[in-house]
């Protein structure tokens, strides 16, 4: 265990701790164990494709924060732009919170929600304060890091424009929106573990996680394009509304300041903005026993209620899955892909990524007219959507629970045929469709009901493009393989080839457009090719899959 | 208690080597229908996979193994359908609810789901853990995950069963409902594998004791026939004269006087 250099500039405050009742050699301990296994963990943000390594000393963490530089840089403009600080400002805390609230949720809520401190360390003889200090001092280091990742060089620019004061007012504000965000995370988990158990606050947290990674995903293409829309000339009139824009109260403060408009609005909403983050971090400290209490029903865990096997959906599944065998397999497939938070965090972002590509499309080939839109061929973008129907099928045989195959190998499996067909159906049927439709809609909307037909062969394209990405890509069992092994990287190179044949579909749907009746011509091609891959894919045996 | 002649496990010449260790150097084993095996040894002696070969787990192993009168090597696995396994570390894919994972292996087995889904349940309910069929394995105790996993292993009425290390995380209640259901079960005409420490546990229950030692059979035969041989009083002493260990005392007396030290 390495020693740290974030550890060696806290003990200058040993008196301080030690002034609280802090047992600070012991705390110092606890700290260098924690940063030492969070060494070992991977963020959010990078695990869209990071692969573990098991490298000691080397802090994922620390080097995702580039990615918030990056994100800092965007804010950069919301200091330089004027005088409005009320409004700039408000926007550049705004995002601030944004982005330092959803990586608090993500990626500290293993720290906040940790256990194994109550397990481990209650019966050990060690003063609670210590323990809970120690906690807060934890995800202060962290907090620490990302706020300065983030803000470090929009700050430096602004005190290079706007002068000394802009810079230690903003600081004294990030440090109290820190602050306020360590109180408010504390205390919605407080308040969602008093009703709820634990399993839903972790299916919260990984929804928090699949929002920011898609929001990442989508920041990326979208945030340069945003500035357009901007309009700098904004001006805001005090609304009793925004009271409740907790980044508006940051902003008051800073017009106030710097522009010594002393109104009762800014001074009401100064005050809020000092108040408030000093009184959630009081209530979290006062009611962090009664925290800890409600942790204990992370692993309590009430009685769940019978999900009721609607009559419908068991009509549906026997027309799209004709045998039991493919029938269970289904229905395994989709509670795995429904209850699996590893593995939703790697494919519900894909899934919602592809969902807004076809309109970033759209958009970069239609700034000014839309009413062009509905007559072009512009529809045809929704083939966007098919490029992430390799990625899933490739990780569709991950899953962090992949020890439980053994019982592939211990029931009496005959055929497998059943297994990859059934979990196919499953992810063409219970993720690809939804978004489908989804997406469906709002393009009907755009282009009218012609384009129906054309969405129907798109959706056959999409299912004969997951048959064939089956067939191309190495074949394993379903959820059989440790999610920790999967790496995007090396199969970008299939991936890419891939891509190709949506490019083929889409190339060949534009030319059938050309023909009267030519999309119901290619529609008939792509039901015969589809059956007839159908019946070739699934042929596989125990030792081809060895082999 | 009735014994049927029917011989239902057949091991000739059992070896297996993982690269230059070898784990099994000849185990022969007859087992007829209705016996309660107690399959025990030291750690490492080579149970678990010996078990794990008969499953068709492992692969790559010298010898012949028979169930129910049938070569397994055949590449049929028909014979998979009569055995039910607990294995000794319960990986199972605990995202799932025990109503989904439960009727899924259900399925596996050939059942219909709705009758996989009534059994499962009815027999959630009978061990006294019906409150959590609808909630995720992952939230589960030990010892609600131990009784999942036996529930799953009798779901499709197999003939054959191997129980490892099966009332791991029991309570004592629990544990007696446990050993009910093996005798009602081997009164039934199933025949049980049950590996286990627990000496006290495998004296009783046993109606013949093998003990594996390097990968060899070391004891074959009822508990009172190894006490004869033996002349030793409890199955823990017999295991201890049997492996050879003697040592107890003296690394007991060595580990406390490191402890003591400060």
């Amino acid at each position: 265990m390495q020693d740290f250099r974030t550890l060696k500039l806290l003990d200058r405050f040993e008196r301080v701790f030690n002034s609280f009742g802090v047992d600070y050699k012991i705390m110092r301990k606890i700290l260098q164990v924690k940063l030492t296994m969070d060494g070992r963990r991977v963020p959010t943000i990078f695990s869209q494709n990071a692969k573990k390594k098991d490298q000691e000393s080397n802090n994922q963490y620390l080097k995702s924060l580039w990615i918030y530089v990056i994100f800092g840089l965007f804010t950069i403009p919301f200091v330089l732009m004027g005088e409005n600080y009320l409004f700039q400002m408000s926007l550049f805390f705004g995002i601030f919170t944004f982005f330092v609230m959803t990586s608090m949720i993500s990626d500290f809520s293993s720290v906040l929600l940790d256990i194994r401190d109550r397990n481990i360390l209650f019966p050990k003889p060690v003063n609670r304060k210590t323990i809970s200090t120690a906690k807060l001092v934890h995800v202060a280091i962290y907090l620490s890091f990302l706020t300065i990742a983030l803000v470090s060089i929009p700050l430096i620019v602004g005190l290079v424009k706007n002068g000394l004061l802009f810079f230690l007012v903003s600081a004294l504000n990030i440090i109290l929106i820190d602050l306020l965000i360590i109180g408010l995370t504390a205390l919605i988990y407080l308040f969602i573990l008093r009703f709820f158990d634990g399993e839903k606050l972790k299916d919260i947290i990984n929804y928090v996680q699949i929002g920011l990674s898609l929001m990442i995903m989508v920041g990326y293409q979208l945030l340069i394009r945003s500035f357009q829309f901007i309009d700098l000339s904004v001006s805001l009139e005090p609304q009793w509304w925004q009271v409740f824009i907790f980044p508006m109260w940051f902003g008051a403060n800073m017009e106030m300041i710097m522009h010594g408009s002393y109104q009762p609005f800014y001074l009401l909403f100064t005050a809020l903005g000092i108040l408030i983050p000093l009184l959630s971090i009081g209530i979290y400290m006062k009611f962090n026993d009664a925290f800890e209490q409600n942790l204990q029903k992370l692993t309590y865990h009430g009685k769940a209620k019978e999900n009721k096997k609607g009559k419908l959906r068991q009509m549906f599944l026997k027309v799209i899955c004709h045998t039991k065998e493919e029938r269970a397999y289904f229905r395994f497939a989709s509670s795995m892909m429904k209850n699996e938070r590893d593995f939703k965090l790697k494919v519900y972002p894909s899934l919602g990524f592809s969902i807004v590509i076809p309109f970033i499309f759209i958009m970069n080939g239609y700034n000014t007219n839309f009413n062009e839109l509905s007559t072009s061929k512009s529809y045809l973008t929704i083939y966007f959507s098919l490029i992430i129907i390799p990625t899933i099928m490739i990780l569709l045989k991950y899953s962090g629970k992949y020890k439980g195959a053994w019982i592939y190998r211990v029931a009496p499996i005959q055929q497998l045929n059943p297994i990859f067909s059934g979990t196919i159906k499953a992810f063409i049927f219970k993720l690809y469709l939804p978004v489908y439709l989804l997406l469906s809609i709002v393009f009907i909307a755009l282009f009218g009901v012609k384009v129906m037909p054309d969405l129907v062969i798109v959706f056959i394209n999409a299912i004969i493009y997951a048959v064939i990405c089956f067939m191309v890509l190495k074949k394993s069992i379903p959820f059989s393989e440790s999610i920790d092994q999967y790496n995007q990287n090396s199969n970008a190179g299939i991936i890419f080839g891939l891509m190709l044949f949506v490019a083929l579909f889409a190339g060949l749907h534009y030319v059938s457009t050309l023909f009267s009746y030519g999309i119901y011509l290619y529609m008939v091609i792509a039901i015969i090719c589809l059956a007839a891959l159908w019946k070739q894919a699934f042929n596989i045996t125990w030792t081809k899959l060895m082999g | 208690m009735k014994m049927m002649e029917e011989v239902i496990v057949e091991i000739t010449d059992l070896k297996k080597n993982y690269g230059s260790k070898s784990v099994l150097n000849g185990v022969s084993l007859q087992v007829k229908k209705g016996e309660i095996i107690g399959y025990i040894g030291p750690n490492g002696a080579g149970k678990s996979t010996t078990v794990k070969i008969i499953l068709g787990i492992e692969e790559n192993y010298f010898g012949e193994i028979k169930l129910f009168g049938h070569d397994i090597s055949d590449g049929n696995i028909d014979y998979k359908k009569k055995i039910g396994y607990v294995p000794e570390i319960a990986e199972v894919y605990d995202n799932l609810t025990g109503q989904e994972y439960l009727t899924f292996i259900g399925e596996l087995y050939g059942l219909d789901l709705d009758l996989a889904d009534y059994k499962a349940k009815s027999l959630m309910e009978l061990f006294g853990v019906g409150e959590v069929y609808y909630s995720r394995i992952a939230s589960y105790s030990k010892g609600m995950r131990q009784k999942l996993l036996i529930i799953s292993s009798l779901l499709h009425n197999p003939e054959l069963l191997f129980f490892d290390e099966p009332i791991n995380g029991l309570d004592a209640n629990s544990v007696m409902i446990f050993k009910e259901i093996m005798s009602q079960l081997s009164e039934q005409g199933k025949t049980i594998f049950y590996s286990s420490h627990i000496m006290d546990v495998v004296e009783k229950i046993s109606s013949r004791i093998i003990l594996l030692h390097d990968g060899k059979i070391a004891a074959d035969g009822t508990f009172e026939e190894l006490k004869q041989q033996n002349t030793k009083g409890s199955l823990e002493q017999i295991f201890n004269q049997l492996t050879g260990f003697n040592e107890h005392r003296e690394l007991g007396s060595r580990f406390v006087s490191v402890v003591k030290e400060m």
